[in-house]
């Protein structure tokens, strides 16, 4: 069999032998069925039998508690036809209800045109009336009204929905009638996006309600630390989950490939990945690769090429670069060729781990963590769909995730331990809402507080004093300029949006913190893997400039940050160290930028920026005395020591926290406020806070231990980017003192007896340059 | 836990970004190629000059009394209560020539499903000349016999219909059914808005014949609270006796626009009455004549109206916003004047198209 052979070779030559720190090996798994409590119809039936489908127990089990009424979750893994587990009922709801009418809310365009597919065959084999219909950004006016009126099956996107509502009177029919509303791909609405998802969903059912309707969920996601928690904060309602998967897999085995084993790491990350490519091709195997960005894979196709060149013309064909940019029949002649086997290796950008028909494959490169676990387990998951032996490979990068893994394999293969973030308190998210809302139908003060929380009271007479909101006999009634819909954006906090233009091309908008970070003047900035030097930013009319370029450097700017803290509101002893919860009020200041090619820095350029002011969340800790002490005994770098535990902890937060690095900041300092007591904050890089720090302050006490792992296991001397260095940081990694991290580190997670202090409050204090 | 004292940043917040939004653009003046690919332009000159006018407005109005500015009255109905402006000026309606529109009608073969112009000519040639005629004819008599009891029995409402589903919705017929009205029976019909769509309707401009005058009813929003009572009745205006509702865009603009907002209230549509267009007339009328065929760019041809300190439609909202936000009433005074105009200028312009088509010579 091909894939024991490169597993064996993986396993005995001596080059790879080394870097193969884990191989996790998954028995066969038959297929398991299920029975529904109440037989299918027989147009339903027949479909089945048509299709020579039979119900596994997770299909059954969701089908059985949708027909109870219940709103359900559905996490099981891709390919165990998450689909046809919701379509079912929804059809059955349809033949029994004649009135009664579905939205379906996908995420991409590709996926609304699949699930269209679908739902029409389905439609047209039943006989059941569904007339499913897209409506999107392009479905063009004159089908609109005949859509809203006639199809039963709406299929669209949380955007397309955030223009429509306020229209409702024309969406009565639907509205009325509404009975299900499916949310495919929910874990995509996370984090900001999913915060304002959640209250486009209250703004959807308030609707609803009003035209006296009350429409089921039925949502399906990939695993998840915490579905129930999820889909009840998207959604507003509580949840049944189904988990138990019953659909069959083959042998699978998962190896871990590290690169950097030795703590040095000759050969980079890509060269690996594409050794490993170009051993599995020769082996016959079928195999993808992910990598990380669009110039990655062309970079790693085209060194396996040259590699398998020298073997033959032909192996070299057969491997083949697959991305977004790529013409419809240049993507249909690569799928073809994968089926027909005469296509070995392809080579894709994590963008494509959806929506890429190219059916079961031998093998999975996965070059670099791609950020979540979830998103590791549904690129894994295209080896083996079929059910035969599979492989995959994750071949980890220098940095602190990556290596964590590496280090402790078991965390890598347990339950998952990701959170999925959704913050329906965040004030500035809640407000756009409202303001929507209050353009949709009044508000009203007794009975809509409901759906938009506690902030609802607080913020009402605000938006009225800005003239956004007046308050009149039928309740809240919108009264601004411009149209509410038009000024929230669903992906962002609302404040000043930055447009990147390049030759008067629009490339992409930010929001500003992230421009000064990232489009500063002089800048080497990254768009879809292309690069790009910032020519001009114009703080005036909020236009940065562009060009592109093609450089062996790279730009990393400078920033100070001072905090203060505005509130404690909530204390908790973890191992005797105080941990704290709060609102804090960060001030990034952009100073300046380095240039540097590869570690070496080439040059300091100084920035003129106005400081960026907002209130956030944060945790924040005060390490013991006697950590304090100890460390000064050892005559070890205390600020050093904080710095590192600093970058530790932040490094290991999207472990259990589902975000992105630069949705939380951080902060250390020996000496903060009145009481100049050593301090680590983190906090969350928005205004208001969008729950991260939040979680995270639950979680403190598995969030620290792996962060001591991380470090104390790292084979490092002094500090590397697999532990403590962090790419981002604002200071250039100045000062660090690894050992005096461990011991911080150490001392959060073993309990020793230690002093209570005194709670402190609206203080202060400074980070170090 | 939302974080304290953060929402005195979210009103500010919001305020600057709805600052930036606006629903038209400042074009160079003259450039006419712009201003008639979109109706919302504004040309930099009118900008300028609005600007300067709302700034002379606040200061001439400064601590100036409402009650002393406007004399209306206030209206009472079960939404609550408004304000209503009224004032009448003489008009000249035209005699319609009922005689002529019968005979034009009744020759019109093409009414009658499955006759088109050449079929029409070819059974004029055969001797039909009339839908009485047409009766007679073994193949057509059943068809027509319907479009004969539609326009014997049928309301002013069917007969519309019924042309306007044989001919352009445009057509001068379609406009002449209008003259099965009583002139009292018109309500002409200008809203003006703090934007386009989902958004308070300030002003109801409406207009009605009474004895031989046109009197015009504004209901004025003094405060937002007072657009329920204003939409209600408004609305009342349009369930008198055979109403016939004339407004200029008013299909896809006005009337939709109450729809929403009643909608928004949780009060039934406006009950569904025979609707003349006039920009649809006179887009047929003077399409290739005037390069604009807004309702201030034809007064103007046509009319022979030069407005005087009138402000852009579509900065309305800036200055009703400014009475909002400083309780100076001098922005509400070109509002005012402008629906004003608007509503005569519509009432006119409908005159004259229908004195056009069916004006007694």
């Amino acid at each position: 069999m091909a894939v024991a052979d490169v597993i064996r070779l993986l396993c005995t030559n001596p080059v790879y032998r080394n870097r193969v720190v884990h191989v996790e090996i998954s028995e066969p798994e038959p297929p398991r069925f299920g029975t529904l409590a109440v037989p299918l119809d027989d147009t339903l039936e027949s479909y089945l039998d048509q299709h020579r489908i039979r119900l596994y127990s997770h299909q059954c089990e969701a089908i059985n508690r949708i027909r109870t009424g219940k709103n359900v979750i559905l996490t099981t893994s891709t390919a165990s036809g998450k689909t046809l587990a919701f379509n079912i009922p929804v059809f059955e709801k349809l033949k029994s209800d004649p009135e009664a009418r579905a939205l379906y809310l996908y995420p991409t365009k590709a996926l609304s045109n699949d699930q269209l597919f679908t739902l029409v065959q389905m439609a047209q084999f039943t006989g059941i009336s569904a007339r499913p219909a897209i409506y999107d950004g392009d479905t063009p006016q004159s089908k609109r009204a005949a859509i809203r009126e006639n199809s039963r099956v709406i299929i669209s996107n949380p955007h397309e929905l955030h223009q429509v509502l306020s229209w409702h009177a024309k969406w009565r029919p639907f509205f009325s009638n509404l009975r299900l509303i499916v949310i495919d791909e929910a874990h995509r609405y996370r984090g900001v996006f999913g915060s304002h998802i959640a209250l486009l969903l209250r703004r959807l059912v308030r609707l609803c309600h009003f035209y006296g309707s009350s429409p089921q969920f039925i949502l399906s996601t990939a695993t998840l630390a915490n579905p129930l928690e999820f889909a009840g904060k998207l959604t507003g309602q509580p949840f049944e989950l189904v988990d138990d998967d019953g659909s069959p897999h083959g042998r699978k085995h998962f190896i871990l490939y590290n690169p950097f084993y030795d703590g040095i790491g000759e050969r980079s990350t890509y060269q690996e990945t594409k050794d490993l490519l170009v051993s599995c091709v020769k082996d016959n195997l079928q195999v993808l690769c992910f990598t990380g960005s669009r110039k990655m894979a062309e970079l790693v196709t085209l060194w396996a090429r040259e590699d398998a060149r020298r073997i033959s013309a032909r192996l070299a064909e057969s491997i083949s670069a697959y991305r977004a940019g790529y013409l419809p029949e240049e993507r249909r002649l690569i799928e073809r060729q994968l089926k027909e086997g005469t296509m070995k290796g392809v080579v894709s950008t994590n963008a494509l781990e959806l929506g890429i028909d190219i059916g079961s494959l031998d093998a999975v490169i996965i070059a670099g963590y791609p950020g979540t676990m979830m998103s590791t387990r549904q690129q894994a998951g295209r080896a083996g769909r079929k059910g035969g032996e599979s492989l995959a490979i994750l071949v980890a990068m220098a940095n602190p995730l990556d290596q964590y893994f590496m280090n402790h394999p078991h965390h890598f293969f347990s339950c998952s331990h990701e959170h999925a973030i959704i913050d329906t308190g965040n004030p500035y998210i809640v407000s756009g809402h409202l303001l929507c809302a209050a353009a949709e139908l009044p508000l009203h003060d007794d009975r809509d507080q409901e759906y938009f929380g506690e902030s609802f009271y607080e913020i009402l007479p605000e938006l009225e004093s800005s003239d956004l909101l007046r308050k009149t006999s039928r309740g809240w009634v919108y009264s601004g300029r411009g149209r509410a819909a038009d000024a929230v954006r669903l992906d962002g906090i609302p404040g000043s949006t930055f447009r990147i233009l390049c030759h008067g091309r629009l490339l992409e908008t930010m929001d500003r913190a992230q421009a000064y970070r990232e489009a500063h003047k002089g800048a080497i900035m990254l768009h879809q893997g292309e690069m790009y030097v910032v020519n001009e930013m114009d703080l005036e009319t909020h236009t940065v400039r562009v060009t592109e370029t093609d450089v062996d450097y790279y730009t990393q700017p400078l920033k100070k940050v001072d905090l203060t803290i505005i509130e404690t509101s909530e204390t908790r002893m973890i191992n005797g160290v105080r941990c704290f919860f709060g609102d804090v009020e960060v001030t990034e200041q952009y100073t300046g930028y380095k240039i540097k090619r590869k570690d070496t820095i080439i040059g300091v350029e100084l920035l003129v920026l106005p400081p960026l002011t907002f209130r956030t969340k944060a945790f924040w800790f005060i390490p013991a005395p006697d950590t304090e002490q100890r460390i000064e005994h050892l005559q070890l770098d205390l600020a050093g020591g904080l710095h590192g535990a600093e970058h530790a902890i932040i490094g290991l937060m999207p472990l259990h926290v589902m975000c992105d690095r630069w949705d939380i900041g951080g902060l250390s300092s020996p000496a903060f406020g009145e009481n100049c007591e050593p301090m680590v904050f983190v906090y969350d890089g928005y205004e208001g806070g969008i729950g991260l720090a939040e979680k995270a302050y639950e979680l403190l006490p598995a969030l620290f231990s792996s962060a001591h792992e991380l470090v104390r296991d790292c084979r490092c001397d002094e500090g590397c980017p697999s532990c403590i260095y962090s790419p981002k940081c604002g200071n250039d990694n100045q000062p660090l003192d690894k050992e005096a991290a461990v011991l911080i580190l150490r001392d959060l997670c073993t309990f020793t007896e230690k002093s209570e202090c005194p709670v402190l409050s609206g203080e202060s204090g400074q980070a170090f340059l | 836990m939302s974080a304290t004292h953060a929402p005195a940043r979210i009103g500010a917040l919001w305020q600057q970004r709805m600052e930036t939004m606006r629903e038209y653009e400042v074009v160079r003046d003259g450039n006419v190629f712009g201003s008639s690919f979109s109706n919302n332009v504004v040309f930099s000159s009118d900008y300028e000059k609005a600007h300067n006018q709302l700034d002379a407005l606040v200061e001439k109005y400064r601590n100036v009394p409402f009650d002393t500015v406007f004399s209306g009255t206030e209206v009472f109905n079960e939404r609550g209560v408004c304000y209503c402006l009224k004032c009448r000026q003489s008009i000249k309606i035209p005699l319609f020539d009922l005689d002529r529109f019968r005979s034009d009608i009744m020759g019109d073969l093409t009414l009658v499903h499955g006759i088109g112009p050449g079929k029409e000519a070819w059974l004029r040639a055969k001797g039909y000349r009339t839908l009485q005629d047409l009766m007679q004819h073994p193949k057509f008599r059943s068809y027509t016999h319907d479009v004969l009891t539609c326009l014997y029995d049928g309301n002013s409402a069917e007969i519309m219909n019924l042309i306007g589903c044989r001919h352009a919705k445009s057509h001068p017929y379609v406009l002449g059914t209008a003259g099965l009205h009583e002139p009292e029976n018109y309500v002409f019909l200008d809203i003006e808005t703090l934007g386009l769509f989902s958004r308070p309707v300030i002003l109801f401009g409406v207009g009605m014949i009474e004895d031989g005058y046109l009197a015009v009813h504004q209901y004025l929003l003094r405060d937002i609270d007072e657009e329920q009572a204003a939409l209600m009745a408004t609305i009342d205006h349009m369930s008198g006796d055979r109403p016939a509702l004339v407004t200029f865009n008013g299909k896809s603009f006005d009337l939709p626009y109450l729809s929403d907002r009643l909608a928004y209230y949780g009060m039934g549509p406006p009950t569904k009455i025979p609707h003349f267009d006039v920009l649809h007339f006179s887009r047929r009328r003077w399409k290739n004549f005037f390069p604009s065929l807004r309702l201030a760019a034809l007064e103007t041809e046509i009319l022979g109206i030069h407005r005087k300190d009138d402000i852009p439609g579509q900065m309305v909202p800036e200055f009703y916003e400014t009475y909002l936000r400083t309780e100076n009433c001098g922005p509400l005074v070109p509002i005012i004047e402008h629906n004003k105009q608007d509503v005569v200028s519509l009432a006119l312009l409908f005159f004259h198209l229908l004195g056009e088509s069916y004006g007694c010579r």
